[in-house]
């Protein structure tokens, strides 16, 4: 693979983290406790296939029987699909402790077959988040976890279920490629640690710093009423051919970021355009098309699946009061308990959805009844 | 026909003998069920006179395997928990100082091996000196905070109950009392990396005296220049306790020119005092002394900052963020 400095070797990653694809079937995988972004070139041959649905239940099982653990040591933490090949990859923590291990594993989307695919002898490259918080560092970020851990608040005459962890673990929160750069949100060791990074690709040498470009970003939260510097993006995706993204927070505002003349280490605020709701966590996003126009699909721990027209969006004024309004329309979809997305091919959405009995299946969702 | 936990050479593997030809594979046995699901990812050998399954991802304790034979299940067992035969302790619990300020912010724990997560919560409390536990006085532990290693726990003290304003304060105070001795303990339950006990409960006992809520002065410490021409260490000696973790990376020496002075550090007894003895003699020239801001006392009162300040009180006010220098020369011999 010329043109993108990569070389052939031999790397272990320590935790899952958020994965994506880049330009010619190059995968960008997030390892957190490492502070560190690997690019690797998978050599997934593009397969010619037509649109076409792919749905698996009880994944979780599946790769557990490969991984040799229960279904309960299996933490499926992104999903990915080679545009090429239309195959699904999974980021996977497998087992804790002296047994946990990070995976990752590829989903064949024709036969169903799982593989994992070791990360040895593989042609990559890799670049270090150099102001990721430290392993030590004390302070917590507060996410709503879906299962039980973590632990029960009362807020009011609601019991809330929250789970701090030491913000190193949200380091990287997502990623995603657009026109040459890899786009990374997530924390950094700094006072007002929100962070969005662009990482040219090919990354650049270790030495050369300077071509990160890193914005710390402020937004207005409806549902707290107050500005917001501390908190993580959750989950994005790139908007207008990467010159802003659509983001969201925990409890749970949607906002347009504009990424353009953006000089490294000023401040962006950003456009907060819908509030979904308090008490929930966006857990995934993606954007598709229909009848020629360009909507979002926001996956939600308490709200359901989300979708707004990026119409909408385009139009709604800033929000900067407290609670009301709530910004542009929005239609909840029929599909319960999704909790990642991918964009399988031009006429689906490949959903990883939980089940009430907590089993996890693929579920694909054609965008046109959407 | 028989499958039995085993080794290959320096490999964990399950060993099987008596097995009827064909197509053997393992599985999880709580995968088993599916009926479609790939068999575990590792290779069969010959070792000896038997087979041997090496798995490509560990065994998990605790967690039951089944062998196929061309689809027939012909075998299961569950990989047993490690034995209990401890060898992991408590090296040291800081701080050393034997008196805290009532609103001490954090502790930390030091073993001798790499410890499991997952434990802090249910191992490390406040007692009082009848061993009582003090309820709800540290930070709920679901996320804990490690090194790298996994040897250095950090504990802290429930911050909602040191900050004066905040509910949990209103509603039960701090969580120490002055006046009244308390102890941190480390149950003997918590586990290591191997999933053993510890050697035994540890636990280290502090007086509690008055608030400390003033701003780290360096300009209060007292520094002790060594002699020039001599590899003896500068020595600094403290107004208060401050914070064992910060104190290891928040002081330095720099030369004239600025460039580090290299050395080693060692902090004293009760976090009082620190020194550095350089690895060169020091020079008949000017040195500074530089002092990280974020450094810390026992209650979270920083260079910078007092941790729960008042709001109207000027000696509270935001100090210094960027280091603070002390100069020194070394004194002609």
């Amino acid at each position: 693979m010329d043109g993108y400095g990569l070389r052939t070797s031999d790397v272990e990653i320590d935790s899952a983290g958020p994965i994506t694809f880049g330009p010619d079937g190059i995968l960008f995988l997030a390892d957190n406790l490492a502070a560190r972004i690997l690019a690797v070139d998978l050599a997934d041959p593009d397969r010619d296939a037509d649109s076409a649905p792919f749905d698996l239940d009880d994944v979780d099982v599946r790769v557990g029987s490969l991984l040799g653990c229960d279904a309960a040591d299996i933490d499926i933490r992104d999903i990915a699909v080679h545009s090429g090949s239309h195959n699904l990859y999974l980021s996977v923590q497998r087992g804790r402790g002296d047994a946990g291990r990070a995976v990752l594993v590829r989903v064949d989307t024709a036969d169903a077959t799982i593989t994992d695919v070791p990360l040895t002898g593989v042609p990559m490259a890799q670049v270090d988040i150099a102001d990721a918080p430290a392993p030590d560092d004390e302070r917590l970020d507060v996410t709503l976890p879906l299962g039980d851990e973590g632990e029960e608040l009362q807020v009011g005459a609601r019991t809330v279920r929250i789970l701090r962890r030491p913000i190193r673990t949200s380091t990287i929160t997502d990623m995603s490629y657009a026109d040459g750069e890899l786009l990374v949100a997530g924390l950094s060791n700094e006072e007002f640690s929100s962070k969005l990074r662009r990482i040219p690709f090919p990354f650049p040498d270790a030495s050369a710093t300077d071509g990160v470009v890193g914005n710390n970003l402020e937004i207005f939260h409806v549902s707290h009423g107050k500005w917001e510097t501390h908190a993580p993006i959750r989950t994005f995706v790139p908007y207008q051919d990467g010159r802003s993204i659509l983001a969201s927070y925990t409890c749970t505002p949607v906002v347009h970021i504009p990424l353009t003349d953006l000089r490294s280490g000023t401040k962006v605020v950003g456009r907060t355009v819908a509030e979904l709701g308090a008490v929930n966590q966006p857990l995934d996003m993606v954007s598709f098309r229909q009848d020629g126009r360009e909507h979002l699909l926001v996956a939600n721990s308490a709200h359901g699946l989300v979708k707004i027209s990026c119409q909408d969006i385009d139009a709604q004024k800033p929000l900067t009061q407290p609670h009301e309004p709530v910004g542009v329309p929005r239609q909840t979809e029929q599909v319960p308990g999704v909790i990642r997305l991918a964009n399988l091919d031009a006429g689906h959405v490949l959903a990883l959805q939980r089940t009430e009995d907590s089993r996890i299946h693929l579920r694909s969702l054609k965008t046109s009844s959407l | 026909m028989e499958a039995t936990w085993s080794s290959s050479g320096d490999r964990d593997c399950i060993r099987l003998s008596g097995l009827p030809a064909g197509d053997i594979r393992v599985y999880p046995a709580s995968a088993l069920a599916l009926g479609t699901a790939p068999p575990m990812a590792g290779q069969l050998v010959r070792d000896g006179t038997g087979l041997c399954f090496i798995p490509r991802f560990p065994f998990v304790a605790g967690t039951a395997y089944a062998v196929a034979v061309n689809g027939v299940r012909v075998a299961d067992l569950v990989r047993p928990r490690p034995p209990d035969a401890a060898s992991t302790g408590v090296l040291v619990i800081y701080p050393t100082a034997r008196v805290v300020p009532r609103n001490l912010l954090r502790f930390y724990v030091w073993f001798t091996a790499p410890m499991s997560e997952g434990e802090a919560a249910r191992r490390v409390r406040l007692v009082n000196d009848a061993g009582e536990e003090l309820p709800d006085a540290l930070l709920p532990m679901e996320y804990e905070l490690w090194d790298p290693e996994r040897r250095r726990l950090t504990v802290l003290m429930e911050p909602a109950r040191i900050k004066r304003g905040l509910a949990a304060h209103r509603a039960v105070g701090y969580p120490l009392r002055t006046g009244t001795p308390f102890s941190l303990e480390v149950d003997a339950g918590f586990r290591d990396a191997n999933g053993l006990p510890l050697l035994g409960t540890t636990a280290r006992r502090y007086q509690v005296d008055a608030d400390e809520r003033h701003r780290i002065d360096p300009a209060a410490w007292t520094l002790s220049a060594p002699p020039a021409d001599s590899d003896q260490p500068l020595h600094i000696a403290f107004d208060r306790p401050l914070d064992h973790g910060l104190l290891a990376r928040c002081l330095s020496v720099t030369a004239a020119d600025g460039r580090l002075v290299r050395g080693t550090a060692e902090i004293g007894p009760g976090e009082r005092w620190w020194r550095f003895t350089p690895d060169l003699p020091w020079a008949r020239a000017a040195y500074r002394l530089v002092v990280d801001p974020v450094l810390e006392d026992l209650a979270g009162n920083s260079v910078g900052h007092v941790f729960d300040r008042d709001l109207d009180r000027a000696g509270d006010r935001t100090g210094p963020n960027t280091p603070v220098t002390m100069p020194f020369r070394p004194a002609r011999g």
